[in-house]
């Protein structure tokens, strides 16, 4: 690295290559996955419209915006598929320069609650910037750590790649945004793993982290977070502060039984007993008014999407897109454990977005470009040879 | 090694990497699967059980009171819908506490100050209702209702308040209600009260609270997580209204009471009195009225802290039932225990003459005669007519403490008449036990001769003495006073009717009785209450003056007035040899110190008004403020 390449990506590849071909090579069940799984969070958007007493169809709305959101979401996705993905290997440390531009930016100019910087506001819209940072990240780690093949077995590579994605980590911190930060240590953590970085070192970085946490306990964490980290073990100690969510959002969703009691119709989301029930707890809202068999569902699209996304990495024969492929599985694979893992009580309130279903423009239009280049490098790739 | 990522040469790590990658995702959607499952089937009805206790609450709904009406329907009382102005705590963030409160204390014009001290007084828990104003009209409750964002945990609430159609005049009788207290919150929570109801808390309507409350019904409701109510799901129990009450008291009675004893205090400038009217035949009371009075509607509008302390303060306790809670010397009234006594007990017969003295000595100490002069040789007519100290005096000595102490009981005195009003006081009866008992001491011979006058230890309720002289004008039967006639149940039909109450049937013999009767009538006769004799119709009685508190520089006493009367049942040709009288009077006069005695005028007074006499036979130069025991 270091100088910007050319070479790899001729324009000429791609506009030689037929429509057809290309087509053929597009993974329909991936885009069809992840586009059930945007209309889960079109449903739960309604459903949260109807349930706060307006018309869902009235311009403002959650539904209405999340509609909007998806539309965008989907051109993205068309832009990004159309792209060819090996630009990105050779834009590597623009790509970086960029992702830190933004995070300075929202810490700079943006707003959030209670004094802190999490989106930036555009006229009528906001977005979270922190949300595309991530997609941006695994673009310059999968680069980073695809061209350091040969080196794996060093802890230098691997330390490197933990220097990589020390500053925009910091920066999330900064806002302060704890959860994104711990999904850009999953992506780091997914992608070394993937990468064939050697065990013995890996097992020594864990150690490593372990070893922070009661650093970061007693100097970095501020007192509502490590509350808020802590309130899931004994949610009966706090029940009217972070307790209270956590009591609330396991209530409903075990009222929801096996059938859930329709949509709309959730008792504990209509009698505002649940918080945020548009954001960070959509879960439980799904999970009452679903029930079981939504909850199943939804879990089966996520297990589907993964699986897909796992085969795009594996039938890459470039290092670039089995990396990538692996950040986005990782990205994917922990918010939905730690935001569905905190809707029923078994991981910490972190405040991270359930993908494609918690309300958010930028986090499903990152999802969409982050798709869109697995799709990208889906149809790039050359025939098999095995 | 170093093109690991190049299957064709280490495929293996490759392929374990993915596997176990794979692993993580199965293992991970298997665990939230688990724990989805654990949720909603294991425990799916536990939870939904939890959700639906948590949304709905049981609520009351309030049962109207019952109303209250006079002897002849006229309502007494009745219910009006209010506004109050409530505020639920637990939704008033406390940041936010002293702006809503000073907001709401000026849309209220209170001080803030009383918001404030009815939020720290909340007696439940932080998200029962308080209430912070009643009575609230309706542009100021409009005002606070579209406040509503700005005031949180502040609601306005439609609620029932007590109108009291005659406000002072009934007062004493009917009460009020008001506020559950703290004492009385965790009893009542039992039975169903709540921390922001309404009791009564004096008078008939604590008496009959049980009765007036009705059963409180309850109602399922749906509620959001601040405890708002949505929607109301289902009635649970319906509400039964309360109990009606009819009273014994005549509003016209009442009223002339009150009219009769207003004249004479302020003609005199007198500050306290009591007049009450009974039937001896059934002990029901037709009027009671104790000046001075309140109204019973500033309490039941929410009376202000500083109205409520003018009234406590005040030195003739207006808040104070006289007739009942108060007890006073009852002066020559008392004579008739003596006279009914010593006849009974044969130590005197009715021709039994009596020499009446200027003063009788006992050791060193002088007993007067009350005019200083006696009328030599007396009966008992003479002597109860003249009201004679003297012979009265010989009287008690005759009978000794104990024997006088039974008379009095046997009079109802010393013992509360148990009329359905609170708290009654008993009154004292001394005798040789009480004396050792109160003070530690036996009586002395001129505390005999005192109690035989009414005087010295001697207090009655002016109830225990109209009470009294009805069973003397009833021929020996002691009744319980009553002001309840009849309860009358939510179906308008009568669920209890008026039933007599006796005490007990006097130990006496009815001649004596007959012999006092008409010694009260020779009281009128003799011209000893002036000129009552000249009305059209006949009235027996007894007069009393009563000294308390302390002499003035020239050792003269202050002093109370009473006068007790009635009427045959035909008041203008019957005869009290008769125990027919169906119209028992009587007055208290506090501290009048007038030239004739003030409880006279004022029973006068009523009877003019009671029976219609047009003449006026009041002499309202008896009422000139002056002699002092010109009269007894």
């Amino acid at each position: 690295m270091g100088v910007i390449r050319a070479e790899p990506a001729r324009v000429t590849d791609w506009a030689a290559k037929s429509v057809g071909a290309a087509w053929r090579a597009f993974d329909l069940q991936l885009a069809t996955f992840a586009g059930l799984l945007a209309a889960v969070g079109l449903v739960m958007a309604y459903t949260n419209s109807v349930e706060a007493g307006s018309s869902p169809l009235e311009a403002g709305t959650t539904f209405t915006r999340g509609l909007m959101w998806a539309g965008i979401a989907v051109l993205a996705f068309i832009v990004a598929t159309s792209f060819d993905y090996r630009w990105l290997k050779t834009l590597s440390w623009p790509v970086y320069g960029l992702q830190l531009g933004l995070l300075v930016l929202t810490l700079l100019i943006g707003d959030g609650v209670g004094g802190s910087a999490r989106w930036v506001t555009f006229g009528p819209f906001t977005f979270q910037f922190s949300e595309l940072a991530k997609i941006l990240m695994i673009i310059v780690l999968a680069q980073y750590l695809a061209s350091r093949q040969a080196k794996l077995d060093s802890l230098r590579a691997i330390l490197g790649a933990c220097v990589l994605v020390g500053p925009p980590l910091i920066l999330v911190m900064l806002q302060p945004d704890l959860g994104t930060s711990l999904v850009f240590g999953a992506i780091l953590a997914g992608m070394l793993w993937m990468s064939g970085a050697s065990l013995l070192w890996l097992g020594a970085l864990g150690a490593g982290v372990v070893a922070l946490i009661p650093i970061a306990w007693n100097y970095i964490l501020l007192d509502y977070q490590k509350q808020r980290l802590t309130s899931f073990l004994d949610p009966a100690t706090d029940i009217s502060g972070a307790g209270y969510q956590l009591h609330q959002s396991q209530i409903a969703v075990g009222a929801g039984g096996l059938f859930g009691r329709g949509l709309t119709n959730g008792t504990q989301a209509q009698g505002d007993f649940l918080p945020v029930q548009t954001t960070d707890f959509v879960f439980s809202v799904l999970a009452e008014e679903l029930g079981f068999v939504g909850g199943l569902v939804l879990f089966s699209l996520f297990a589907l999407l993964l699986w897909r996304v796992l085969v795009a990495g594996w039938r890459s024969r470039d290092p670039f897109g089995t990396l990538f492929a692996a950040g986005i599985a990782s990205m994917i694979l922990f918010q939905l454990v730690v935001n569905v893992g905190m809707v029923m009580g078994i991981m910490p309130i972190t405040g991270i977005p359930l993908p494609f279903v918690t309300h958010g423009g930028a986090s499903l239009v990152s999802l969409a470009i982050g798709l869109g280049i697995l799709q990208s490098i889906n149809i790039r790739q050359r025939r098999a040879e095995w | 090694m170093n093109t690991y990522l190049d299957r064709s040469t280490v495929p293996d790590r490759r392929f374990s990497r993915f596997i176990v990658f794979g692993l993580v995702v199965v293992l991970a959607v298997g665990a939230l699967t688990a724990r989805l499952f654990y949720l909603q089937i294991a425990n799916g009805t536990e939870y939904a059980a939890i959700s639906t206790r948590q949304r709905t609450v049981l609520e009351p709904i309030a049962a109207p009171r019952g109303l209250i009406y006079d002897r002849n329907g006229r309502l007494l009382v009745d219910n009006v819908p209010t506004f109050a102005v409530k505020i639920r705590p637990a939704d008033l963030p406390n940041t936010q506490r002293d702006a809503v409160v000073a907001r709401l204390g000026a849309l209220l014009a209170t001080d803030p100050s009383e918001i404030h001290g009815a939020i720290d007084g909340n007696l439940g828990s932080a998200f029962d209702l308080v209430r912070v104003a009643q009575d609230v009209d309706q542009a100021t409750a409009q005002l606070i209702s579209e406040a509503g964002f700005e005031l949180p945990g502040v609601e306005v609430v439609v609620e029932a308040r007590r109108r009291y159609t005659d406000g002072a005049l009934m007062s004493h009788l009917l009460g009020y209600t008001g506020p559950v207290s703290a004492e009385q919150l965790p009893k009542l929570r039992d039975q169903g009260y709540q921390p922001d109801d309404l009791l009564g808390k004096v008078g008939l309507e604590a008496q009959y609270e049980t009765e007036l409350r009705g059963t409180y019904g309850s109602e399922s409701v749906a509620r959001d997580a601040t405890g708002r109510r949505t929607q109301v799901l289902q009635t649970v129990e319906h509400a039964v209204p309360g109990a009606s009450l009819t009273l014994t008291i005549d509003t016209k009675a009442q009223k002339d009471a009150e009219k009769a004893l207003k004249w004479a205090m302020k003609k005199i400038g007198m500050t306290r009195g009591v007049v009450i009217a009974m039937n001896p035949q059934t002990g029901e009371i037709l009027a009671m009225v104790s000046l001075p009075t309140y109204d019973n509607n500033e309490f039941a509008r929410g009376i202000s802290t500083a109205d409520y302390a003018k009234l406590l303060t005040d030195k003739d306790k207006p808040l104070l039932n006289h007739a009942i809670q108060a007890h006073y010397a009852p002066g020559s009234t008392y004579k008739l225990v003596a006279g009914t006594g010593a006849l009974d007990d044969r130590e005197i017969t009715p021709t039994t003459r009596v020499m009446t003295r200027p003063y009788l000595t006992l050791g060193d100490t002088k007993f007067y005669e009350w005019n200083r002069r006696g009328w030599g040789a007396c009966d008992i007519y003479c002597g109860f007519g003249h009201s004679s100290d003297t012979f009265f005096y010989q009287l008690a000595g005759m009978l000794g403490i104990d024997r006088l102490g039974y008379w009095a009981n046997q009079y109802g005195f010393g013992e509360p008449t148990g009329v359905d009003l609170p708290s009654e006081v008993s009154g004292i009866v001394p005798t040789n036990e009480w004396k050792q008992a109160a003070l530690g001491a036996e009586v002395f011979p001129g505390e005999t001769y005192q109690a035989g006058i009414g005087q010295g230890y001697d207090a009655v309720t002016p109830l225990q003495l109209i009470n009294a002289y009805a069973a003397l004008a009833n021929g020996g039967t002691l009744y319980q006073p009553q002001i309840v006639r009849d309860i009358v149940g939510p179906d308008g039909a009568i669920s209890r009717p008026f039933e007599p109450e006796v005490i007990h049937e006097m130990d006496v013999r009815s001649n004596v009785l007959r012999v006092m009767r008409n010694a009260a009538r020779e009281t009128v006769t003799l011209r000893h209450t002036y000129n009552l004799v000249d009305l059209p119709i006949k009235i027996a009685g007894k007069s009393g003056t009563a000294e308390f508190g302390t002499p003035d520089s020239r050792g003269r006493l202050p002093y109370s007035s009473f006068f007790v009367g009635f009427t045959p049942k035909d008041p203008f040709k019957g005869s009290f040899d008769k125990t027919d009288s169906e119209l028992v009077v009587m007055a208290f006069a506090h501290d009048s110190r007038t030239v004739g005695n003030a409880a006279t005028e004022i029973v006068k007074y009523f009877f003019q008004l009671h029976y219609g006499i047009e003449k006026d036979y009041r002499l309202p130069a008896l009422l000139e403020r002056g002699n002092f025991y010109q009269n007894d």
